[in-house]
């Protein structure tokens, strides 16, 4: 049903070229691979992800099923694998054993591109030196590490599991083990947090040289513990003013520390960006795999089971690959055409700070003039200060802008 | 059937007294609704009225009864509702019967809409068969209460059915009383057809169905039928019963009710009150028809998505086939564009046209604050009826504003009498009499302002009042009074549709209130928002709403795109339902924030 793109697998330069005929879509050079672990030891209060406590003991047969399913959609993957990324839930509580595994059949399923970016999710506290070393060896080479807060009080609000010294000590094993990449994740916006407390953890962020900083405002998501306090009345609901100070004040506390914005939410230094979520903001196609992964491929978005053990039975169950990129466990697909092409690359090549939209980049991957397609509302959101157009052609958030994203990016849906 | 063997009646009461479940134990006796399809309060069809426990439509139901005299009668009967706002329904469908059930709730009494219930039936002549509910309830009196009826009313206590609708305990009496008592219909069965609209609604296939009381004469499926005042000719598509669903029949003789699908697409041919005959040889006078009902409130409705006022006034057009208490006429304001001014019955029956309008046609409404009609003289003797503030002329052409009163009545437990007075007197009522109705319960008539009494009157005085009052209100007077226009101004526009007409002394403080109300209630802009509310030229109250520094993105977590483009869409949405006025989002409960300027919220 799709038609396989492998013969223009390896052209590089595809990217670059500047006149297409208007129906071709150019082929995506590499592909990312998400591999979700929906499993933790107990559930955060602000968590409303697709993850399951109680339920580890399921973990190796979910693993197994994982490559079985990569072996099912894997050989028919249009472009080669240029990242993998293990995300949850808590991968960390998967035995490195099983990650190795995997890796090495992802190897002989899938081209993977030479020195590929392997990002695995870790919560402080659940690994030891050993298992680093083991997951190093195994390929992981970049680690995602929940951090959260420095504040004890906000980290029992969370229920996380873990303290601040938790956190230093993973980190500085994971640096001993040989991880030259480490991410860091905060969240800030939250309700009772005040600017002092805010950069206190960024602060003791810092101070563990972390290579990358991921820093999210706190949303307060549906059905979890947080919302029912606040909504009784028992938690103040987050403050966005001081949400916005406590942002403005990490701007320019982080590039002093040589840090630089290269997403909304996405801090890094120089060179240090995640190539894994640059893929998905980038719009470029990316396989995913588990219970409640999304992926899009083949001009296809698709989603899939939620419950691990659903999605155990249907890999399990399966005989034979189906049309790509879709495995048994798939529930939801939807095609992408042109037009919603178009929009979700401004919502997602949006959040790129730096780089933003480039009208060339646009003009080859869709054979469209940015400004003919979205003229309007790009004009809208340059009167309103919310975007800026570069000398080189390019659109992208203003200092107010990274702030309004929802504002922004809601003009294009 | 024989005119003889026929007995029309409606049920009504004071709301809740349990007019709808004694319907569903007389549709049980005499078998016109099999157990199968059986509910609670089963004429209650709409959603609406189900959801809120609450008849709105008055519906017709035919029921065969056999009764002790070995004969078998055919009896009309009609379910209205007891809410206030809904009287209009009630005297029409008393005009389609010889008799009423006027039912009292046992362990309440005679409560205010008894009353204004039972003297329409009483101007229309009816036989009245009073019947005492709920008997089943441990607090129920029912000696007492029938006592309180013969003295109230004058019918005799020993007449006064006791039964409880929910258990039906001598609920077949009361289908005896009804043959017995009520008398058959009057009409001609030899005259030309002549017969009643009391009611109609729209029907996509069948057109306009009107609801009918043959009055004289036969009509069959096979006439020609003309309708005497808006002189449309129509061979019906179907004629039939209400039993209580639709049902074909052939004919509906002097006496009886039913209905006739006349196939007419056109909403105004067929007018409730018009008198149905037939064409060539037909009645050569009209039935008398209703009376107009008189709308006490207005409120403007514009359609969210101005795209849809085509829709609007569609809906507009079927709905009052089906509540011809609507009236409205078209209106544009600066601030919401083209729509329509429209009067009700009350702020309940608004909030119920509002309700219907939205889930029966599928709209997304916006309503501008109720307003009540002004009369305002101007310096040169003429008098204009101002249905909306920013209708009000210059304040330097106008030599006096009146101000609409009406006369209250209150039925209450002693105990309260001293929270009602306050309330009134906030409300700047005048007081007028009070009687005692038996040693605790009293009725208090007081006068009042009506622009008073639709902003929160009923509430405050339901919980003022533990629930146990009940009110009537009708029509007194006009007086002048010292009234100025409110304006409102956001970002330095005035907005017609916030504007109010207030009492000089309360323009402060309202003004205010209503500042720091819309300060809340309209959502941070991107650029910072003053409000001001004025009286003319001088600024009462300032407040603004600060420019939005930031909002909250989900994590695009594991790649979820299209969760995230959902957030988007529906943050658009709830866009939508915002009015743009000038640059300024403005949320629908803007406009309605002047209803609730005396909460503490
Ligand atoms: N215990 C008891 N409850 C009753 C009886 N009759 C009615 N009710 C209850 O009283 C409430 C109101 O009954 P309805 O039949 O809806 O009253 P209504 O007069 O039709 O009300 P409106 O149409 O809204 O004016 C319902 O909760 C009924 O179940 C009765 O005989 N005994
Ligand atoms: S560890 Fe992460 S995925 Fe697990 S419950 Fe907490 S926030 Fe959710
Ligand atoms: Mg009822």
């Amino acid at each position: 049903m799709f038609p396989q793109l492998a013969q223009q697998r390896d052209n590089p330069c595809a990217r670059t070229m500047t006149t297409q005929p208007t129906s071709m879509i150019t082929p995506p050079a590499s592909l990312a691979l998400y591999v979700h672990i929906p499993f933790c030891q107990t559930r955060c209060t602000y968590c409303a992800f697709n993850t399951y406590t109680g339920q580890n003991n399921l973990i190796l047969r979910y693993m197994r099923a994982l490559e079985r399913e990569l072996a099912f959609v894997g050989p028919q993957a249009e472009a080669p694998v240029a990242t993998i990324y293990f995300g949850g839930g808590t991968p960390s509580l998967v035995p490195p054993d099983a990650i190795r595994s995997f890796i090495r059949r992802a190897g002989e399923i899938v081209t993977l591109l030479p020195d590929p970016e392997i990002t695995l999710e870790a919560n402080p506290g659940t690994v030891d030196e050993s298992t680093l070393r083991d997951l190093r060896r195994a390929g992981v080479n970049r680690l995602s590490i929940g951090m959260q807060s420095a504040d004890a009080g906000e980290l029992r609000l969370f229920a996380r599991r873990h303290d601040v010294e938790d956190v230093r000590r993973t980190v500085a094993l994971a640096r001993r083990a040989g991880f030259a990449n480490i991410s860091l994740d905060l969240i800030y916006g939250v309700p009772g947090q005040s600017l002092s407390t805010w950069q206190h953890s960024l602060r003791a962020a810092l101070a563990m040289n972390p290579d990358h900083l991921s820093m999210y405002s706190l949303g307060i998501e549906d059905g979890t513990p947080m919302q029912r306090w606040i909504e009784r009345g028992a938690l103040a609901a987050p403050n966005p003013d001081r949400a916005a100070d406590m942002i403005e004040w990490a701007t320019g506390y982080l590039v002093a520390q040589g840090f630089a914005q290269y997403e909304i939410s996405n801090w890094s230094r120089p060179g240090r960006e995640s190539r894994h979520n640059l893929h998905y903001w980038r719009n470029l196609p990316y396989l995913g795999l588990g219970a409640g992964a999304h992926g899009y491929a083949a001009r296809t978005r698709y989603s899939t089971v939620l419950l691990p053990a659903e999605y155990i039975a249907r890999i399990e169950a399966q005989g034979a690959p189906l049309a790509y990129p879709l495995s048994a466990a798939a529930v939801e697909s939807e095609p992408i055409d042109a037009q919603t092409a178009m929009t979700e690359h401004m919502i997602m090549g949006l959040r790129l700070t730096g780089e933003g939209v480039a009208a060339a980049d646009f003009r080859a991957r869709y054979g469209r003039d940015l400004w003919d397609v979205f003229g309007a509302e790009l004009a809208a959101l340059l009167a309103a200060g919310l975007i800026e157009r570069t000398p080189d052609d390019r659109v992208r958030l203003t200092p107010r802008g990274r702030l309004l994203g929802n504002h922004v990016f809601a003009a294009f849906v | 059937m024989e005119i003889s063997k026929i007995r029309n009646f409606s049920i009504i009461a004071h709301i809740d007294h349990g007019k709808s479940t004694l319907a569903d134990r007389l549709l049980q006796l005499t078998g016109t609704i099999s157990e199968r399809d059986m509910q609670e309060q089963v004429l209650d069809a709409m959603d609406l009225e189900r959801e809120r426990g609450v008849t709105i439509k008055a519906s017709a139901v035919r029921m065969q009864y056999a009764a002790q005299d070995g004969e078998t009668y055919e009896m009309n009967l009609i379910d209205t509702p007891g809410h206030v706002d809904f009287s209009y329904e009630v005297s029409r469908a008393l005009q389609a019967c010889e008799g009423a059930l006027l039912v009292v709730d046992s362990t309440q009494g005679i409560e205010a809409q008894t009353l204004a219930n039972l003297y329409m039936a009483l101007e229309q002549d009816l036989e009245i068969i009073a019947v005492v509910n709920k008997t089943d309830l441990p607090a129920a009196r029912p000696d007492e209460i029938a006592q309180e009826i013969e003295d109230l009313i004058g019918l005799d206590a020993a007449d006064v059915l006791q039964v409880s609708a929910k258990t039906g305990a001598n609920v077949d009496r009361i289908l005896e009383a009804i043959v017995r008592k009520i008398p058959p219909p009057k009409g001609d069965p030899d005259a030309p057809a002549r017969a009643l609209i009391f009611d109609s609604h729209y029907d996509a296939y069948k057109g306009v169905i009107a609801y009918v009381r043959v009055v004289d004469g036969t009509i069959t499926k096979a006439d020609t039928l003309r309708l005497m005042a808006s002189r449309a000719e129509i061979l019906p598509v179907e004629i039939g019963i209400f039993n209580p669903n639709m049902q074909p029949i052939d004919s509906l003789s002097v006496g009886e009710v039913g209905y006739i699908a006349t196939g007419l697409k056109t909403v105004r041919e067929c007018r409730v009150g018009d008198t149905v005959t037939v064409a060539g040889h037909g009645a050569q006078k009209p039935l008398p028809g209703y009376k107009q009902a008189k709308p006490m409130v207005f409120a403007g409705f514009y359609p969210s998505d101005n795209d849809d006022y085509d829709d609007l006034r569609d809906a507009l057009e079927k709905l009052q086939l089906n509540d011809a208490s609507l009236i409205y006429e078209p209106e544009t304001s600066q601030a919401l564009n083209f729509g329509f001014r429209v009067g009700f019955l009350g702020l309940f029956h608004m909030e119920i046209v509002q309700e219907r309008l939205e889930r029966e046609y599928d709209l997304d409404i916006l309503a501008t604050a109720p307003s009540v009609e002004y009369q305002v003289v101007l310096h040169d003797g003429e008098v204009l009826n101002i249905h909306s503030p920013s209708d009000l002329p210059d304040p330097s052409t106008i030599s006096e504003i009146r101000e609409p009163w009406m006369a209250i009545e209150i039925f209450t437990p002693e105990d309260y009498i001293g929270p009602i007075m306050d309330l009134v007197t906030k409300k700047r009522g005048e007081y007028v009499s009070m009687d005692y109705l038996d040693s605790k319960r009293v009725q208090l008539k007081y006068k009042i302002p009506l622009a008073e009494l639709i902003v929160d009157f009923y509430d405050r005085l339901k919980s003022g009042t533990k629930g146990y009052a009940s009110l009537d209100y009708h029509f007194d007077s006009y007086r002048p009074e010292k009234l100025v226009k409110l304006d409102v101004l956001v970002n330095k526009h005035p907005v017609d549709a916030l504007a109010m007409i207030v009492h000089e002394d309360e323009a402060y403080r309202k003004g205010t209130r209503l500042v720091s109300k819309l300060k809340r209630l309209i959502p941070r802009q991107l650029y910072e928002v003053p409000i001001q509310a004025a009286v003319g030229k001088t600024v009462i109250s300032r407040a603004n709403v600060k420019a939005l520094r930031k909002d909250v993105l989900a994590k695009c977590y594991g790649g979820d795109v299209t969760r995230k483009k959902k957030l988007l869409e529906k943050q658009k949405k709830g866009k939508k339902r915002l009015k743009m006025i000038g640059n300024v989002e403005v949320p629908q409960e803007a406009f309605m924030a002047v209803l609730r300027l005396d909460d503490d919220g």
